[in-house]
């Protein structure tokens, strides 16, 4: 007994059809675009879970193992002085733009009053300004505390901008820091918008700008080209009462490890499971 | 030479085409030519505003690092979704098979495939690199990225729709409807991955949670109904073509979804307001006191809610004023009010920032006025889109086809054409111009 296959021809059960030519070709033909569709997935899936990935362009060559180290900051809001420096030194050091509204580290002043509502304020980036004079709501009620606190990226573990970025441009490196690739960003704003730190800006064009592209986001590195290198980042190098506490968590006698050891810390908006890399000591209840 | 266009041979000889145009102005009607003279005037306007956003950084725009996304957003936003909501209107004829939605397919689909086109000339305005983002998204893909698969629904959507207007005008039925089913499920997809676009961001408290894709497509379907409303009264009171079924049909097929999405839409307004209160969440609640009682509280209550969605509802409800006059008014306001609610939409996302941005703290909400460079592009791409769709309306057949009346509808199996749709044999012959002058529909 015999069927016809899908040739037409009768052949015996069991026994493998013949193909002819024409349904080699098309079988042919239908597998060029499957395999390239197969191959720009796989690239695609690749390319989006590989969210951690090293940093373009290399920094510091092939001397620096981004996988020994554990970058992080502690900021220090019993010491510090809200003298501005650390702005200065970044604009100075990364080309950020130099008005006031756009920065990539700042200092705050918290004011906490007596019925624990907190006055946030930032003049000019929190450089050089009388702040008393900028605290409204702070004025007509009594200060319970007062202090400055250090901003800048958390550079998170679990950091909203990467994953939000359509093309991948933003990313964090095997030692944690989230960068910007200057050639992939797009300029959508998403990262900026998805920030819930503030931590990011749009380069506008002009005599300034981080990178030398106009039209991208910028955000800290934790001045990953210094830091690579054995340097300190600018801000904290600058900080003249050490508020500024920056060093290698893999490191344990490291100023950032005895500090994180030593003292009461805590992060900012915890409850996002953001994860952030930048620690503070002093915070009362404006955390969240 | 020539090509074939719509049933049409049109030459390319540059001769005939300069005297074609000659002709076509001094045989169109003066009110038409005033109508087409000041859709170019804006449209010029447009551009020039679209040619300053286009160097990246240039500080043209009026958005800040608090107020990232602005009126360039919103009106991407407004668009896209307005293209959603035709869709998936038309869907109920040209899927479904309801009799009473089949007159709207010819224009929803025309409507939809320029109101994409014009989303995604806006939203490329508002991108610094909007090259670098077509190889960007195909070369170094974020799957995990809300932006990313927006882009991958809509793109999609755009080639749907491209193919359903083709197959639509050169006949090829079968093609047509399979256009037409694809197209009707990425209408409904595409517009949630917009809304997921926001939903995601939890540091958004406005925008964030699960509630705003679904949303967003209750927002398509305001928006798509109420342009439908809008196009479809002046088919009836210009007697365009096909305007006999419009009036009997799809007017009163328009008049019940907007009604119905009307009322849907005031419970969400009403439950997201309502979900603003409560809690006293950081962020969350700001917003809605910025949108009930703060900076947004008049687009709210006037644009939003008094004229948006009170009064066209009063008038779809109201026996008295049940008329295309009254469907007219209805229609344009509330498309209005939806502008003014994705205006509102985008602006609370980002009005309470909860930290200060870039160093910049803003107390007790952030600061955004779009700028003339941002105005010129929003009214010059919407009047890119009034005065293509006057062209198509003028020089495409836009009565009805028979390519439905086989019955291959999703669960249907009688023909989805009744009398009075175009007659077959009539296809691939011009169609003749409405605004003649002569024939009184001016």
């Amino acid at each position: 007994m015999s069927e016809t296959g899908p040739t037409g021809a009768n052949e015996p059960r069991g026994t493998p059809a013949t193909l002819s030519r024409r349904r080699v070709l098309q079988l042919g033909l239908a597998a060029v675009p499957a395999v390239c569709g197969a191959g720009l997935l796989s690239g695609a899936l690749a390319t989006s879970h590989d969210v951690v990935r090293a940093a373009e362009p290399e920094p510091a060559g092939a001397a620096y193992d981004p996988s020994a180290h554990d970058w992080a900051f502690v900021m220090d809001t019993t010491t510090c002085i809200g003298c501005g420096r650390c702005v200065e030194a970044c604009k100075l050091e990364n080309h950020v733009p130099e008005g006031p509204e756009l920065n990539r580290t700042w200092v705050e002043l918290h004011v906490l009053a007596e019925d624990w509502t907190v006055s946030v304020s930032s003049p000019d980036g929190g450089h050089g300004v009388p702040v008393e004079e900028t605290v409204p709501a702070a004025s007509a009620a009594t200060v319970r505390n007062a202090y400055f606190v250090p901003r800048t990226c958390m550079q998170c573990e679990n950091p909203p901008c990467t994953w939000v970025c359509p093309v991948s441009a933003t990313y964090r490196t095997e030692d944690g820091i989230i960068l910007v690739d200057e050639k992939r960003c797009i300029g959508c704003g998403y990262c900026v918008v998805a920030c819930p730190y503030g931590a990011r800006y749009m380069v506008p064009a002009g005599d300034t700008t981080p990178k030398g592209v106009a039209g991208i986001a910028d955000k800290c590195t934790f001045c990953y080209h210094r830091i690579t290198r054995g340097l300190l980042p600018a801000c904290a190098e600058v900080c003249p009462v050490s508020a500024r506490i920056f060093g290698d968590r893999n490191d344990a006698s490291s100023a950032v490890s005895v500090a994180l050891s030593e003292k009461r810390v805590r992060v900012m908006k915890p409850a996002l499971g953001t994860r952030p890399r930048v620690f503070y000591t002093g915070l009362e209840g404006e955390v969240e | 030479m020539s090509v074939h266009v719509a049933g049409r041979d049109l030459s390319t000889n540059p001769r005939v085409i300069a005297r074609a145009l000659r002709l076509e102005i001094a045989g169109t009607p003066r009110a038409l030519r005033i109508w087409y003279s000041v859709l170019l005037l804006l449209c010029l306007v447009g551009a020039v505003g679209a040619v300053l956003c286009l160097p990246p950084g240039w500080e043209v725009l009026g958005t800040s690092p608090t107020v990232e996304w602005g009126i360039l957003i919103t009106t991407y936003v407004f668009l896209a979704i307005t293209t959603s909501g035709l869709c998936l209107a038309s869907s109920l004829g040209t899927v479904f098979g309801i009799e009473m939605f089949i007159p709207l397919e010819k224009r929803h689909a025309i409507l939809a495939l320029l109101c994409l086109v014009t989303a995604f000339g806006v939203i490329a305005l508002d991108l610094h690199f909007p090259v670098r983002m077509v190889f960007g998204a195909v070369l170094s893909p974020s799957l995990l990225s809300p932006m990313w698969w927006m882009g991958v629904f809509y793109g999609a959507y755009l080639v749907f729709l491209v193919i359903e207007v083709l197959s639509m005008f050169t006949g090829r039925w079968q093609l047509h409807r399979v256009a037409c089913v694809l197209s009707s499920i990425t209408a409904i997809v595409a517009p949630t991955t917009l809304g997921a676009v926001f939903g995601v961001l939890s540091s958004r408290p406005y925008w964030h949670g699960a509630f705003t894709p679904p949303a967003m497509v209750a927002a398509a379907m305001l928006s798509g109904s109420a342009l439908l409303g809008v196009v479809f009264s002046c088919v009836h009171w210009f007697r365009l073509a096909g305007f006999e079924r419009a009036a009997t049909l799809a007017v009163p097929a328009i008049r019940l979804l907007l009604t119905i999405i009307l009322a849907v839409t005031v419970l969400v307004v009403g439950w997201q307001t309502a979900w603003g209160l409560y809690g006293n969440v950081p962020g969350l609640s700001d917003a809605t006191a910025a949108i009930l009682v703060g900076p947004l509280a008049l687009p709210f209550w006037i644009f939003r809610v008094l004229l948006g969605l009170v009064t066209p509802l009063v008038l779809l409800v109201l026996p008295r004023t049940r008329t295309p006059a009254g469907l007219f008014t209805a229609s344009c306001l509330a498309f209005v009010g939806l502008f003014a609610d994705r205006a509102i939409f985008v602006s609370a996302g980002q009005i309470a920032p909860g930290t200060a941005v870039a160093g910049v703290v803003s107390s007790p909400f952030a600061a955004y006025a779009p700028s003339l460079v941002e105005l010129s592009v929003v009214v010059g791409a919407l009047a890119f889109l009034a005065l293509v769709y006057t062209l198509a309306e003028r020089h495409l057949p836009m009565g009805e086809h028979q390519g439905h009346a086989v019955g291959a509808f999703l669960g249907s199996s009688k023909p989805g054409r009744a009398a009075g749709a175009e007659d077959p044999a009539a296809r691939g012959r011009p169609t003749a111009p409405f605004f003649d002058g002569g024939r009184g529909v001016l």
